[in-house]
């Protein structure tokens, strides 16, 4: 046969083809039935909320809607092209064909198909005509049509129940003039005794207890209780009295101003041990002790950067955007950045609880000092080691010397002084200038704010890129890795 | 003959082929399988394993069997590019003339086993480069065509690394495969010792010639393979580089190189030599995945916080090529996946 004219079995092939994209047919028409089916039930649902305004149509509606709903899915899928080439592949996998049948079809058609073609074809069509009925597309439930039967179930119970009542969706009135409107008629019965029912004060008293209360009212004579009854509950203090709504007003008003003063004192029942920063820091916290950034659970992680956007767009906070980041990051599958961003808003968050505790703080002088703004002033001015936790920059780097950025300077003292370089690549003999590495000070017992985890990845490329500059001479290379290596054994 | 009738030979070839190996080899299929299709495909393999595994062993024996000639050259720091290539000398026609005469070195041959090729200098490493590449070798101003077909099996020991130096990237990305060679499990072991301690000497046949493995090496490219199998290949390979935007995880944070275009080359050229060895006439996606770690695993270059992670490239490829296959049906819907 010559690779130039047509294959026979080709159609074999194709029919195969054709019979897998009608099961893909089918299988989708299943798939967006029952989403249609779970939308349009809503609507339904909807529709039989609104019975009473609706009326009569209400219950044809829905049932007009969930069944469109759920046929315009079926026919979507239905109709939904299947590209041959997938279906292909699709019958590959499901009989085990490897790849035959998808190939045999793309070289069938090829003017620059080789003999070998032929024979593949040849095979694929032995094989298909041996091949038993079975499923090739899998059914794939969506998540909506999963929880179909919830409003389904509540569109039969709303339309076998009578009809809801809605609410009138009216607001009380308290304009002024409204209420002398509703003054005037009181002011004209101005009896009590219409009252059909007695006030919730009045409630209390039994009937007998009323009569001997106006009794004693009376002078304890009883004599004029042959008189008109409706006078003895005539309440003359209320009905010369007009409502006064602005004095509420301003009574409000004055309480409010007395609510702010109280602010400004002392808060002596307020828990900061509870405050937002607190409690995501403790979640950080757990979140990521002793785990590598590529082992903490993105979702863990994700849920902590949500909730912190989430305080961030509630407080006012200006951490959102490194939470946001935080999250593009993780969506990036990017986990060491992501604790990055989450270090930094925890840094606003905690830089914003600070500011917040000033002031009201039971710490009074001391934690005013501690704010934001007090931080430049620190190295000048009333910085002894007494009014500090410690120094900045101590604790958040190994080593020591105080740094004005918050990830320290470790690049810029290994370029600029490289500590051994006699001869690049050895190292000279006798003593050696080194860093000490461990913390000193107060700040060795301090915790470091900065996560570990967090800037361990940043100084190792780092040194990773030291060593590959050869800013480090030959000699110190396995000792250098080695050190990092300990410290992610840690 | 019929295109069914060539591939049945060559199921035929390559099975008998290995027969004659596993006569005097104890286990090790895989590795006799990827040397086997290394050969077909036309490409150069390093074995990598402990001393006395039995590599040289098995490059000696797969050299027994064909019609080929076979040269060793031990690899050791006083190696010269000319004890490989070969030299021009001074000879004196019976004339009394003196003329240079090119003397071949063991380069000449067609299977070429380098031992312990790691124990050469860079230099004398760097003279097999342009043979295994261009089939030639040019030494005085003359390229010299190498006999067809032209096959390097090299070994090199990973533990023992003191006095030796580590192949560069560029002679690495020659190899087709790079095969690790694993320590034999107890039923092996004990049938390498009764194969080995007694008085039976294992005779093996010749059993192909140098033509037809040429022959061979042309069907082999004819075989089809499809377009989505080829793009999971491309996929895979850029799947290797860090920078790639769909490179995994893993990839990014452990890689400093990813493989090269050769990378795909080797995968597909293998993927179609095991096609044929199992008596198929295209490609799948199985087969990319059986040898996946073979053609990438010296071709992934690991980054410090790799090496320092202690992380097994093959564990690495295999992760690579799971994403790569991900990446494949990305986009596509649930029901066509």
């Amino acid at each position: 046969m010559s690779p130039e004219g047509p294959i026979e079995g080709a159609p074999t092939l194709e029919r195969l083809v054709a019979r897998v994209a009608a099961q893909v047919r089918r299988r989708r028409a299943e798939h967006y039935a029952l989403r249609g089916a779970f939308w349009s039930s809503i609507a339904a649902v909807v529709v039989l909320l609104l019975k009473t305004p609706i009326g009569g149509w209400a219950l044809p509606l829905a049932g007009g809607l969930f069944v469109a709903g759920t046929l315009g899915g079926l026919l979507w899928g239905a109709f939904k092209r299947t590209p041959s080439p997938d279906a292909a592949r699709l019958a590959d996998r499901a009989w085990g064909l490897e790849d035959r049948v998808a190939t045999a079809l793309e070289w069938a058609g090829r003017p620059d198909r080789t003999p070998l073609v032929d024979a593949l074809v040849t095979d694929a069509i032995a094989r298909i005509d041996k091949l038993e009925p079975r499923v090739a597309a899998r059914r794939v439930i969506p998540r909506d049509g999963r929880f179909l039967p919830i409003p389904l179930a509540l569109a039969v119970i709303l339309a076998l129940a009578p009809p809801v009542p809605l609410p009138s969706g009216r607001l009380p009135d308290f304009s002024a003039e409204t209420e002398d409107a509703t003054a005037e008629p009181r002011t004209d019965s101005s009896l009590l005794e219409d009252r059909k029912q007695p006030l919730a004060k009045d409630r209390m008293k039994s009937p007998s207890f009323e009569e001997r209360d106006f009794a004693s009212k009376m002078g304890g004579t009883g004599a004029s209780m042959s008189g008109d009854l409706s006078a003895i509950f005539k309440d003359t203090a209320l009905s010369s009295q007009r409502p006064d709504f602005q004095s509420f007003l301003k009574k409000g008003d004055e309480r409010l101003k007395l609510l702010e003063q109280a602010d400004r004192l002392p808060d002596l029942q307020s828990d900061f041990t509870t405050s937002q920063y607190k409690m995501v820091f403790k979640k950080s916290k757990a979140l990521s002790s002793g785990l590598r950034p590529d082992q903490i659970s993105p979702q863990k992680l994700r849920e902590l950067l949500e909730e912190m956007e989430r305080l961030g767009r509630k407080g006012g906070g200006n951490w959102g955007s490194d939470a946001a980041e935080g999250m593009e990051a993780l969506e990036g599958g990017q986990p060491d950045r992501a604790m990055e961003a989450m270090q930094r808003a925890l840094d606003k968050m905690r830089a914003q609880d600070e500011a917040g505790r000033s002031g009201k703080g039971l710490k009074g002088g001391r934690e005013s000092g501690r704010t934001g703004t007090s931080r430049d002033r620190r190295g000048g001015e009333g910085g002894g080691p007494e009014d500090q936790d410690f120094g900045e920059g101590e604790g958040l780097l190994p080593g020591k010397g105080r740094s004005g950025s918050p990830k320290g300077e470790a690049t810029q003292r290994l370029r600029s002084t490289p500590y051994d370089v006699g001869v690049e690549g050895e190292s000279r003999r006798g003593r050696k200038d080194g860093f000490d590495t461990n913390l000193t000070g107060r700040a060795g017992a301090t915790a470091s704010r900065l996560q570990y985890l967090g800037v361990i990845g940043q100084y190792r490329k780092m040194m990773e890129d030291a060593i590959t500059r050869e800013s480090v001479p030959r000699d110190f290379h396995s000792q250098i890795k080695d050190y990092f290596q300990a410290l992610d054994e840690r | 003959m019929t295109q069914d009738t060539r591939v049945r030979d060559f199921v035929a070839a390559f099975e008998g082929l290995r027969a004659e190996v596993e006569k005097v080899i104890v286990g090790h299929r895989d590795i006799i399988n990827h040397v086997l299709i290394g050969m077909f495909a036309g490409g150069h393999v390093l074995l990598e394993g402990v001393p006395g595994l039995g590599k040289t062993l098995l490059i000696k024996t797969l050299a027994e069997g064909l019609e080929l000639s076979f040269s060793r050259i031990q690899f050791t720091p006083d190696l010269m590019p000319a004890d490989i290539i070969g030299t021009n000398i001074i000879v004196e026609d019976p004339d009394g003339r003196k003329h240079f005469q090119f003397q071949p070195g063991p380069v000449f041959g067609h299977i070429l086993l380098a031992d312990e090729i790691n124990r050469a200098t860079p230099k004398t490493q760097s003279a097999l480069l342009e043979g295994m590449q261009e089939a030639s070798i040019t030494v005085g101003g003359a390229s010299r065509p190498l006999p067809a077909p032209f096959f390097v099996l090299a070994t090199q020991n990973p533990i023992e690394m003191e006095g030796t130096y580590p192949l560069p990237e560029a002679q690495l990305d020659r190899f087709l495969f790079k095969l690790r060679v694993r320590f034999p499990a107890i039923e092996e072991l004990n049938a390498i010792i009764d194969r080995t301690t007694q008085a039976r000497v294992v005779s093996v046949d010749r059993v192909m010639s140098g033509a037809k493995v040429l022959g061979f090496r042309e069907l082999i490219r004819e075989v089809p393979i499809a377009s989505h199998v080829r793009d999971l290949a491309s996929t895979i390979i850029m799947a290797t580089h860090p920078a790639w935007q769909h490179a995994p995880e893993a990839a990014r944070r452990f890689v400093r190189y990813g493989a090269s275009p050769r990378g795909a080359q080797a995968l597909v050229l293998g993927a179609k030599v095991r096609a044929l060895a199992e008596g198929r006439f295209n490609v799948s996606v199985e087969d990319l995945k059986a040898l996946a770690a073979p053609a990438l695993r010296h071709r992934v270059i690991l980054n410090f916080e790799g090496e320092a992670e202690g992380i097994d490239i093959d564990t690495l490829v295999g992760q690579i090529v799971e994403s790569a296959e991900a990446v494949a049906v990305q986009g596509k819907e649930a029901f066509l996946r």
